[in-house]
């Protein structure tokens, strides 16, 4: 009765376990309301609730080159590591789905272990790495972005394919197609939501990546989340930081409103 | 040829993830074994002194435990307010479900320098908890919670919480329902239901959740460093310093007692949870 119908709770539980979930949503989200609220302030300085709505933070965010700079950066940043990780994740993905034993159980561990292992480990072994060998700050960036979004899109993916019918490729074959026009025009047109909402997850993950990017930025190349950091740190609490805040929270509000419209929430709740 | 075709889709993705991934692991490990230099990236010949330092240093010690006793304590709260959260949100229908799922999905996107920053704006000085309390007469001196421990503990919990609920109410809502029933046949009033049938079949979520929130707690530096300013640092924020300074061996040694904490609590969660049971295997 572990489904928590009302004839399964202790005495009590009916009043504080409620209680309990919408004070967890509050602080859950509460924080992040905030900030949004405050970027459409026009005062000086972070009031809340603001005395009236302009949208001068925004403005004035648009018009700092690096703020500006740092947006484009991370939108860059977000769009070919999320497609490079969606196309290794597929790869990765297709060649382990069939496969059992324990080399392929270390396989995909392997692919999934950014999700757990700490990224700032990962960072520092990075920037390192760079180091020696001499790697620019750029495609640095895209590399790591690339590993940190590779598991989401190699779950999704993976997830995808073991629903798939392998029975649909052999046709296709028997039918005298190569493995290129199999994927494309069998495979790829039955597990695309999954292709889809991979490649999502890798863009807002990238987009807000934090602990690898901490070392990996360079002056003048700095993606948006450290850009915000910085100035945090630096600056304080300045409202063009909130309007920069506003401004990603507004970019994953349409990218969920894409998922649900394009694969549905269900999937996005599973993965 | 399908082995062939196989091999050739893993290779790119298994080069990359060599490449970059546990080939600058390796070099990073290799790189903790030397002694710092002032010219070079680490100094000639092998030592073990980077470790000694920082498991005998008092400095490091204190900070050890420091963000041994926090992780503890964001992890039991998030522990209690999960699963009441994930109990009660397993046990609505399906729609709303899912509705209150994606509400939780939301903030783990949005990136944890905002989330921190929010709380930064509720808990500083002239903070708005600071002011509307003081508004309100309740409090007549400012809020000076930003910059402690406790800031931390706040922060980081209610980053991580969505975490824990997901994975305990995905756990929850998987059980069978028959088993609930077989024991409310057989006499068993509802809080023993709960301990001896619910708890232990969530029991996959629970060590799920417990492995993010702890795994993800150790590396928060950006969090740790906007709650906690100075005062309150924590093993993830002497690896940064580390970098700051240059010195590559003594960092990359920090790097890896983090990755040792790390899988010593995930092999103690583990243990103490045994997940796999619930699936019929171990």
């Amino acid at each position: 009765m572990m489904k928590p119908g009302k004839r399964g709770r202790a005495p009590g539980a009916a009043l504080v376990l409620p209680a309990i979930t919408i004070l967890a949503y509050l602080v859950i989200i509460g924080p992040i309301a905030i900030v949004v609220i405050a970027a459409f302030s026009p005062t000086e300085f972070f009031v809340f609730p603001p005395p009236g709505l302009s949208l001068r933070w925004f403005v004035e965010f648009f018009r700092l080159d690096n703020m500006r700079s740092a947006f484009a950066l991370s939108l860059e940043l977000a769009l070919s590591a999320a497609s490079l990780a969606t196309i290794l994740a597929s790869m990765a993905a297709l060649a382990l789905v069939r496969r059992r034993g324990a080399l392929a159980g270390v396989l995909q561990g392997l692919f999934l272990a950014p999700l757990v292992f700490p990224t700032i480990i990962l960072g520092l072994a990075l920037l390192l790495f760079y180091k020696t060998v001499g790697v620019g700050i750029l495609p640095g960036l895209v590399l790591a972005h690339v590993l940190v979004g590779t598991p989401y899109c190699f779950r999704s993916v993976l997830t995808s394919l073991q629903s798939f019918d392998f029975t649909l490729e052999e046709a296709g074959q028997s039918l005298g197609a190569g493995p290129f026009r199999t994927f494309f025009l069998v495979t790829l047109p039955v597990i695309w939501p999954g292709v889809v909402s991979g490649w999502f997850f890798a863009f807002i993950v990238s987009f807000g990546e934090l602990n690898t990017a901490l070392f990996l930025t360079g002056p003048g190349e700095t993606t948006l989340p450290i850009e915000i950091f910085s100035y945090l740190q630096f600056q304080g609490s300045q409202l063009v930081i909130a309007a920069a805040s506003a401004l990603q929270v507004g970019l994953i509000l349409v990218l969920i409103l894409a998922i649900e419209r394009l694969v549905g929430l269900a999937r996005l709740a599973r993965s | 040829m399908r082995k062939l075709a196989g091999l050739a889709l893993l290779l790119p993705p298994l080069l990359v993830f060599l490449g970059f991934f546990v080939g600058p692991l390796l070099y990073l490990f290799y790189v903790s074994l030397h002694a710092s230099s002032q010219s070079e990236l680490y100094g000639a010949g092998f030592t073990a002194a980077n470790y000694a330092a920082i498991l005998t240093d008092p400095f490091y010690r204190r900070i050890l435990e420091r963000t041994l006793a926090t992780t503890l304590e964001i992890l039991g709260l998030s522990l209690v307010i999960g699963y009441a959260a994930a109990f009660t949100i397993a046990g609505l229908p399906p729609r709303r479900r899912l509705f209150c799922l994606v509400l939780l999905l939301f903030p783990l996107m949005v990136s944890n320098v905002v989330r921190a920053y929010g709380w930064v704006a509720l808990l500083g000085r002239r903070g708005v908890l600071s002011t509307a309390l003081r508004d309100a007469g309740i409090i007549d001196r400012p809020l000076t919670i930003l910059y402690t421990t406790d800031a931390v503990v706040i922060g980081l919990l209610t980053i991580l919480l969505p975490y824990m609920i997901i994975s305990i109410a995905n756990a929850l809502a998987s059980i069978d329902r028959a088993y609930g029933e077989a024991a409310q046949a057989l006499g068993a009033g509802p809080v023993r239901r709960f301990l001896h049938v619910t708890l232990p079949l969530s029991s996959p979520g629970i060590a799920s959740g417990m492995l993010l929130v702890f795994l993800l707690t150790l590396s928060a530096y950006v969090t740790v460093t906007l709650l906690g300013g100075p005062q309150s640092k924590m093993l993830v924020s002497l690896v940064y310093d580390g970098v700051v300074a240059f010195d590559w061996p003594r960092a990359a040694a920090l790097a890896f007692t983090l990755l040792a904490a790390a899988l010593l609590a995930a092999a103690i969660i583990l243990a103490a949870l045994r997940p796999r049971r619930v699936a019929g295997r171990g």
